[in-house]
């Protein structure tokens, strides 16, 4: 009975399509499906039990708690004008190129991803702050998007990252019983430290080879404008004033994780409320404006975590119909060789992003084929970000693409979904590219780690 | 009805810029937590549970005002294309078809759920933690009732405005 | 669907069982407990009852695991009573308490003193049935990035530490701080603790907290042998024949003595590697702090009785059993152990 959920998934994409809101689809059609085939005996009733159980995890989830507070930093920094300065400065300082806003993204956006981590608040933030200007720009819409999503995403390889943490619990288990099995009675061992010293230079290359499309891409462009002059003038004259405080408040959060005044969800507490008092001092917040930040902030988080419940709720009754089994059943017919099961493993976890997230994937799929691979001798930590950078594209995959939510949330009404999906093809690509990199060069992810312990 | 979706729209937004009140708490509170720790080595977990307790009521309490600004995100291929009549049928359809049944079933399935916190008191587990986990744990059941009734009012809307358009069409 | 009839005459039926737990899934130590559980039943039952083990979150989160078997979602769990400390203050007897018995004189209260009889009357009101589910051994006091010398080095040290013994430590002047576990390695790292208990040298070594920390303190004062529990959903166990109950006992208790020699053959493993390839500091809790903690525990706990008549029952109980244990093994294990070391002429 395996196709059931298989069935399940196909239906869920259809009801999407009504454009009723995705949560209550995931959330709805998993339900009534799962009553359905109960009636039926293919779906085990007491699994409904866990709902409460489930939904109250995720609401008590201490990590997921920095998405309000980054997100309601994200939004004083866009009423107070903080942000858009910062984007400006730095876009100021590549004015005359045409790509110079797209890089100010990047650039900042890699900032926000080495101090939050939180796909969802760095999309959010990003989309709020950005994407109005870079359309004021001329940027083709799908450019922008997929911009600003893919952006986003690097917090998911940048350290420090929830991602890299949840992988490297997993790993590492994995790693010293793939050991065992072997016949290694005193087994190496890898950490989350290996796979945060491990990313560094992956996620550097991909910024890189971000900022390089980009560029590639406006400068062929005939209708992207450059910075107009009014707006470099006006930027110009306060450059450091714009560019300094917001890029204190950045080193504030990036510097209260680094120094250990804070963990990353405490450093999004401490970021909000720094950017509150930056805009007060700049007399730039009024009652009014701390009043509709805190209703937006309300709005955006409410959005995300109906979602984060919708899916919950989905993955709950995919997993009761059997689709677990049948992701099982798929890994026994692997073909042989070291080169061949990794490329089935990518590729079944590069498929899977479309329909599961990275927490799932990481809990249920890389526990499962880990031990097979670390068994034929392949580096863990190279392991841990290959899996990372292909979980990175799972969030912009359609039609489950967190990121791709994230941004349709707060995107005016003039960008079209479809250009959000088509804007984030390159990127997709350009990951896959660097996972071709990292595949063909381990060191790219080895050897940073080996200097530094 | 008239009535009551007025009403209900004014207790949303009301709940509304309460819930946002509470992110506004977080933040300072959270703030504190960091200030407070790091700077006079004093700290408790039972703030810590308490920036947890307004998040979950923000996010939970929040979602009938989210739903009557329209701000859940919907994949609009073609949802943004059709008529507005059309957006009204899809919107009734969808809060009774996928709305009502996973809110009722959340409700029926957590009630136990809830009860049994009650029942014991439960408290945090965590050194100094604070005892209402029977509250936050409430928070299920209020998500459910704020988005049923939210959804009530904006299905009389959709369907009378449904109604309407369905008239001037039919001239 | 399954067939919850008590039909003990019917040898042919087949039960198929949940069971979750509060670890990743194969997790080196507590997550295979339940893993060699689910392997024992199937092949002694001859495939009759079935288990399926489930890791934390795959249907329920860690600490779901007391309520998913509570109402039914799965028939069975396996996780630690001093998750339930929020529900049932008398819980963390039946795991461990600080300055409490190491793990062999709790499996002995438990088995063969009156600790299972007043574990299953703590559980009853909640239709839950509890076994014993392993044990880590003695643990170790933590990883820590300050030196503690003196009491003193205790006022406002930040750390990771659950339970009771979070408690006294914050009494002590501790500010104990609650943290997600996957936020655990980079805040060590960082500095945003100072300090952390985790389990002992294998799952530590495994989890690379040696490249975060500068010193691992001994003395598992907050932990001296932590037990954890398969938890079975009493109409669930009910509904099975009387030889399948007794293979679902028996195999719990096979996993709760194997666990501990897992532990035990691994931990000595772990730390020779930590020390000799990693080059851990091993250091000692001095013995003032030791005592402000053990002043401290007996306050902590004193409060819990006065508040919870269960607890002080069931403290009474294990104290009982504890006192007379402490007396036999210091002039056995412990005159052993010092035996052990001396030098030969
Ligand atoms: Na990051
Ligand atoms: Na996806």
């Amino acid at each position: 009975m395996e196709w059931l959920s298989l069935v399940l998934f196909v239906l869920v994409c259809i009801v999407l399509m009504s454009g009723y809101p995705v949560a209550l689809v995931l959330a709805g059609t998993s339900l009534l499906f799962a009553g359905a085939c109960a009636l039926f005996g293919a779906f085990d009733t007491s699994l409904f039990n866990a709902l409460p159980i489930r939904l109250f995890g995720i609401i008590n989830n201490q990590t997921l708690l920095a998405v309000p507070l980054f997100v309601f930093m994200g939004l004083v920094l866009e009423k107070s004008k903080i942000a858009e300065d910062l984007l400006l400065s730095i876009s100021s300082v590549f004015g005359r190129y045409k790509a110079g806003l797209g890089l100010s993204v990047i650039l900042v956006g890699m900032l926000l991803a080495a101090s939050t981590g939180i796909v969802g608040a760095t999309v959010v933030t990003m989309g709020v702050l950005s994407l109005p200007a870079m359309l004021k720009q001329k940027y083709p819409t799908s450019l922008a998007a997929g911009t600003i999503c893919a952006t986003g995403t690097l917090g998911q390889i940048i350290p420090p990252s929830i991602a890299l943490v949840l992988l490297g619990d997993v790993i590492s288990s994995a790693y010293q019983q793939s050991q065992i099995n072997m016949g290694i009675f005193s087994p190496e061992t890898v950490s989350v430290g290996d796979l945060f010293v491990g990313a560094v230079i992956p996620g550097l290359i991909l910024v890189a080879c971000y900022a390089i499309y980009v560029c590639i891409v406006c400068w062929r462009s005939d209708t992207i404008t450059t910075a107009t002059k009014a707006i470099e003038a006006d930027v110009n004259v306060s450059v450091w004033a714009a560019l300094l405080p917001p890029l204190g408040l950045i080193l504030i959060v990036l510097g209260s994780i680094l120094l250990g005044f804070a963990t990353p969800t405490e450093a999004a507490g401490v970021g909000a409320f720094g950017a509150i008092l930056l805009a007060l001092c700049k007399r730039k917040l009024n009652f009014e404006q701390l009043k509709t930040v805190s209703q937006s902030t309300v709005k955006i988080s409410s959005m995300i975590f109906l979602i984060l419940i919708g899916a919950s709720i989905f993955s709950l009754v995919f997993r009761g119909l059997g689709g677990e089994e049948l992701i099982h059943s798929l890994f026994e017919n692997m073909p042989g060789g070291v080169v061949g099961a990794t490329l089935v493993v990518m590729l079944v976890i590069f498929l899977l992003g479309f329909i599961l997230d990275f927490i799932e994937i990481t809990f249920v799929v890389v526990p499962i084929v880990a031990p097979v691979l670390l068994s034929m001798g392949i580096d863990p930590v190279w392991l841990g970000i290959m899996i990372a950078l292909n979980l990175q594209t799972s969030f912009l995959t359609p039609p489950f693409g967190f990121a791709l939510f994230y941004l349709r949330g707060v995107a005016p009404a003039s960008v079209k979904t479809i250009d959000i999906y088509k804007g984030v093809m390159p990127f997709i690509g350009i990951q896959l590219f660097v996972l071709l990199l990292l595949a063909l060069w381990p060191e790219i992810a080895t050897w940073l780690p080996e200097q530094v312990y | 009805m008239n009535l009551y979706t007025k009403k209900i729209n004014a207790a949303s937004e009301w709940l509304g810029n309460a819930m946002g009140l509470f992110t506004l708490i977080m933040v300072l509170l959270m703030a504190a937590i960091v200030i407070l720790r790091y700077g006079f080595d004093v700290g408790t977990v039972a703030m810590q549970e308490g920036v947890l307790y307004l998040h979950g009521a923000a996010l939970l309490l929040g979602a009938g005002y989210t739903l009557k600004h329209d701000d859940h995100v919907r994949v609009d291929v073609f949802y943004r294309s059709v008529t507005a009549r059309t957006q009204h049928l899809t919107n009734f359809i969808g809060h009774l078809f996928l709305l009502m049944p996973v809110v009722v079933f959340v409700f029926v399935m957590s009630f136990e759920y809830v009860l049994n916190s009650w029942d014991m008191m439960e408290t945090s587990p965590e050194p100094g933690g604070l005892a209402f986990v029977y509250i936050q744990k409430s928070l299920l059941l209020l998500f459910c009732v704020c988005l049923f009734i939210q959804a009530l009012a904006m299905m009389i809307n959709d369907f009378v405005a449904f109604r309407q358009l369905s008239h001037k069409g039919a001239r | 669907g399954e067939k919850n009839t008590a039909d003990t005459t019917q040898k042919t039926q087949q039960f198929k069982w949940k069971l979750v737990t509060s670890w990743p899934k194969n997790f080196p130590g507590l997550g295979l407990g339940p893993e060699k559980f689910a392997k024992y039943v199937n092949e002694m039952s001859g495939g009759r009852l079935t288990v399926k083990v489930y890791g934390a979150g795959e249907i329920v989160p860690a600490l779901g695991v007391f309520e998913a078997v509570r109402n039914g979602t799965a028939q069975m769990g396996h996780s630690g009573a001093y998750y339930w400390k929020g529900k049932i203050p008398a819980a963390p007897f039946f795991s461990s308490i600080p300055f409490g018995m190491n793990a062999q004189e709790l499996n002995a209260w438990i088995h063969h003193g009156e600790g299972l009889a007043l574990w299953r009357e703590v559980y009853k009101p909640f239709g839950l049935v509890p076994f014993a589910g392993g044990n880590t051994g003695t643990q170790m006091a933590g990883w820590f990035n300050k030196e503690v010398n003196s009491l003193a080095d205790i006022q406002g040290l930040k750390m990771r530490i659950p339970g009771l013994a979070g408690d006294v430590f914050q009494r002590a002047g501790g500010v104990p701080v609650n943290l997600p576990g996957g936020e655990l390695f980079t805040a060590l790292q960082t500095g945003a603790i100072d300090a952390t208990e985790w389990v002992g040298p294998y799952n530590d070594l495994a989890f690379g907290f040696h490249k975060a920390a500068k010193y691992y303190y001994t003395s598992a004062w907050h932990e001296p042998g932590s037990m954890l529990e398969f938890i079975v959903n009493e109409d669930a166990l009910l509904a099975l024949p009387a030889d399948l109950q007794k293979i679902v006992e028996v195999a719990a208790r096979a996993v709760n003595s194997d666990m501990l020699s897992e532990y035990t053959a691994e931990n000595n493993k772990a730390l020779q590697t930590l020390v000799n390839k990693h080059g851990v500091e091993i250091k000692q809790l001095p013995d003032d702090v030791l005592r402000q903690y053990k002043q401290l525990t007996d306050e902590v706990i004193a409060d819990l009785i006065q508040n919870d008549p269960v607890s002080k029952k069931v403290y009474g109980s294990y104290l009982a059993f504890y006192e007379q244990a402490r007396k036999y093994h210091e002039v056995s294990e412990q005159a052993y152990y010092r035996t052990r070391e001396l030098k030969a002429n």
